[in-house]
């Protein structure tokens, strides 16, 4: 959910500042035709609709000669914007990619026709997120605080440099720059004249002393600073949201590669696929093992899992929602639904392990359920003896379950308030009150299963 | 910034100030050699102002030279980015002026028109520190910052 935010960053610094980058070398001269400027823009554009992909492919895809495209990543891997992973392998072998692929975008077809042993080398990159949000905030700390130390005139170190051999020098080594002949700044290796070196920013007139000069100059940078406020004001607005998101992130290429498969595997339940482009990779297989999942294994978990995949999006908690995120109504909990009543360690790691995070919801839901049948069982079975009297053993009347008369229901009733504040369970009650009739002997039994799954979908809408 | 500090030195006494004012020899030869020297680490050594500890000398094999190990308390200077001195004006050139705040050499740049000799405040805008010695850049172009007495008018 903050891909959206963080792909908007990505394009807007891409216009900010890479927009007039040329591939080309600048000792090049630009002709009208030749002129690619933007190429940058349409590169980080293209990359913000992929993870990892083979250079060559998304060469092909931009209708862009190879060359061109591996010059334009080289510059932004440079600039740190995209990691970039080179590696030896097969024809055969990049199947691993292709299958990682059709399990992300399942457009591409795979390359499953050539089968050459000729090892080739194939280059992959992907934009680098995290890095890209520092980058850009470093860039901007760097620009700000350039143009203000220069307007205040403060914490600028003046710079001399030699004009004979381009030497340089700053205000700290005055003391060493002193010639004894005259007043004036030496260099060290070629004793000329230093001259103080003019600020780069405004062009400064000669002659510090001139007021006029000084103003003019400090108009021109404070314009300078305004405009670069306003001009940017979309990015530090988007930097500003994304800020305490977490960045997407698609690992190295390797576990890029083993998550998709991974997912594909699941999803198809063909186990095959894998193993197959696994095994032409060349080179050892990887010790890499997936990442490390704890299931508790209940019975019946197999078909619930399928079902709650299909759930509505689940209420985050307060505290994991945060500016800028996109989400659902029914996610900020504008409903007021306590679905995950105790809150039980939904760190924040977990939300990108959305099966991991299933899982535990499934786990959570059946612990209250449990929970909750064992304190009714046990309410009731209290209920009974108490009635034993009449001994009516096979048919504990739901006339009389729901009074508040009943000491022990009422605990109940507390118990169940302390445990998950819904009034939506009271409603319920009369469901389970049919397996009861069926097991009554037991204490805290296995609910069937019929009966579970009704249990669950009125636990996510109510 | 000032401070008063303990530190430690290993000091080499010849054995022919051995005797009764072994202990004022020890000091005074410790005021000699550590007043006014300037480590990058603490800064200028301006005064001993006690003995803190005195502890058991080691005869040196061939030479007799015993070896103390001094704790002494001193005060010391150091200079800091962003702190304000005064200082006076010891020389102006078209670059700048250098100025003197004690021990410490202070050069401003792009500011011709002073007078050597006069008094100003000035805030450190960057060291330069080696081993044995600290050099400073400092500005005074801040409120409050500037020329406070001239030459020429006292």
């Amino acid at each position: 959910m903050s891909l959206e935010s963080f792909n908007k960053l990505v394009k807007l610094t891409a216009r900010a500042f890479y927009d007039d980058i040329t591939a080309k070398g600048d000792n090049q001269p630009k002709s009208g035709r030749s002129d690619n400027r933007g190429i940058a823009v349409v590169v980080l554009d293209a990359l913000t609709r992929r993870q990892w992909v083979r250079e060559e492919d998304l060469a092909k895809d931009l209708k862009l000669h190879l060359k061109q495209l591996r010059r334009t990543l080289r510059f932004f891997e440079e600039e740190k914007l995209v990691t970039r992973d080179h590696r030896k392998e097969t024809a055969k072998g990049a199947k691993a990619y292709s299958a990682a692929v059709a399990a992300t975008a399942d457009s591409l077809p795979g390359r499953e026709g050539e089968e050459k042993i000729k090892l080739h080398t194939h280059s992959y990159c992907c934009l680098d997120y995290a890095q890209i949000h520092d980058v850009v905030r470093y860039r901007l700390h760097r620009m700000r605080k350039k143009l203000k130390d220069e307007l205040d005139n403060k914490n600028t170190v003046q710079e001399y440099v030699c004009p004979k051999c381009g030497k340089r020098y700053n205000a700290l080594d005055a003391i060493r720059l002193i010639s004894f002949e005259d007043d004036g700044f030496h260099c060290e290796s070629c004793n000329t004249e230093l001259v103080a070196e003019s600020d780069k920013l405004a062009s400064q007139d000669i002659g510090d002393g001139d007021d006029n000069a000084r103003r003019r100059r400090r108009e021109k940078l404070r314009d300078l600073l305004q405009k670069l406020e306003v001009e940017l004001k979309p990015l530090t607005d988007i930097l500003h949201r994304v800020k305490d998101l977490e960045a997407p992130d698609y690992g190295t290429l390797q576990a890029w590669e083993l998550r998709a498969s991974a997912v594909a595997r699941a999803s198809n339940s063909d186990p095959n696929a894998n193993d197959s482009s696994r095994s032409g990779m060349s080179g050892t297989p990887m010790p890499f093992l997936g990442e490390t999942k704890i299931e508790v294994a209940f019975s019946g978990v197999e078909e619930k899992e399928i079902k709650a995949e299909s759930a509505p999006l689940k209420q985050l908690p307060p505290w994991m929602i945060k500016e800028g995120m996109n989400l659902t109504n029914e996610q900020r909990g504008v409903v007021m639904q306590e679905s995950n009543a105790d809150g039980t360690s939904l760190s924040m790691d977990d939300q990108k392990d959305e099966k991991k995070l299933i899982n535990q919801e499934v786990d959570d839901k059946k612990k209250l359920q449990e929970e909750y049948f064992k304190a009714y069982y046990e309410a009731l079975l209290q209920q009974q003896r108490a009635q034993e009297a009449t001994n009516i053993k096979e048919d504990p009347s739901i006339d009389n379950f729901p009074t508040d008369a009943d000491p022990s229901n009422s605990r109940k009733r507390q118990r169940e308030d302390d445990e998950e504040g819904d009034v939506e369970w009271e409603e319920e009650t009369p469901a389970p009150v049919e397996t009861f009739k069926v097991d009554l002997n037991v204490e805290a039994a296995e609910p069937s299963g019929d009966d579970e799954d009704d249990d669950g979908i009125d636990w996510e809408e109510g | 910034m000032f401070f008063h500090i303990v530190l430690e030195r290993n000091m080499q006494l010849h054995p022919r100030h051995f005797g009764r004012e072994l202990r004022e020899k020890l000091v005074s030869k410790l005021m000699k050699d550590v007043e006014g020297t300037c480590s990058g680490r603490h800064g200028f050594v301006v005064a001993i102002t006690g003995i803190e500890d005195i502890g058991k000398g080691i005869i040196r094999d061939g030479t007799g030279f015993v070896t103390f190990p001094v704790k002494y308390l001193c005060v010391v200077f150091r200079p800091f980015k962003g702190e304000i001195l005064e200082a006076t004006v010891t020389m102006v050139n078209k670059m700048g002026f250098f100025a003197e705040a004690g021990p410490v050499q202070i050069f401003v740049s792009n500011h011709v028109k002073i007078q050597k000799d006069s008094e100003v405040r000035l805030k450190i805008i960057g060291t330069r520190v080696n081993a044995t010695e600290i050099f400073c850049i400092g500005t005074i172009k801040d409120d409050f910052l500037g020329v406070i007495s001239d030459p020429a008018g006292s």
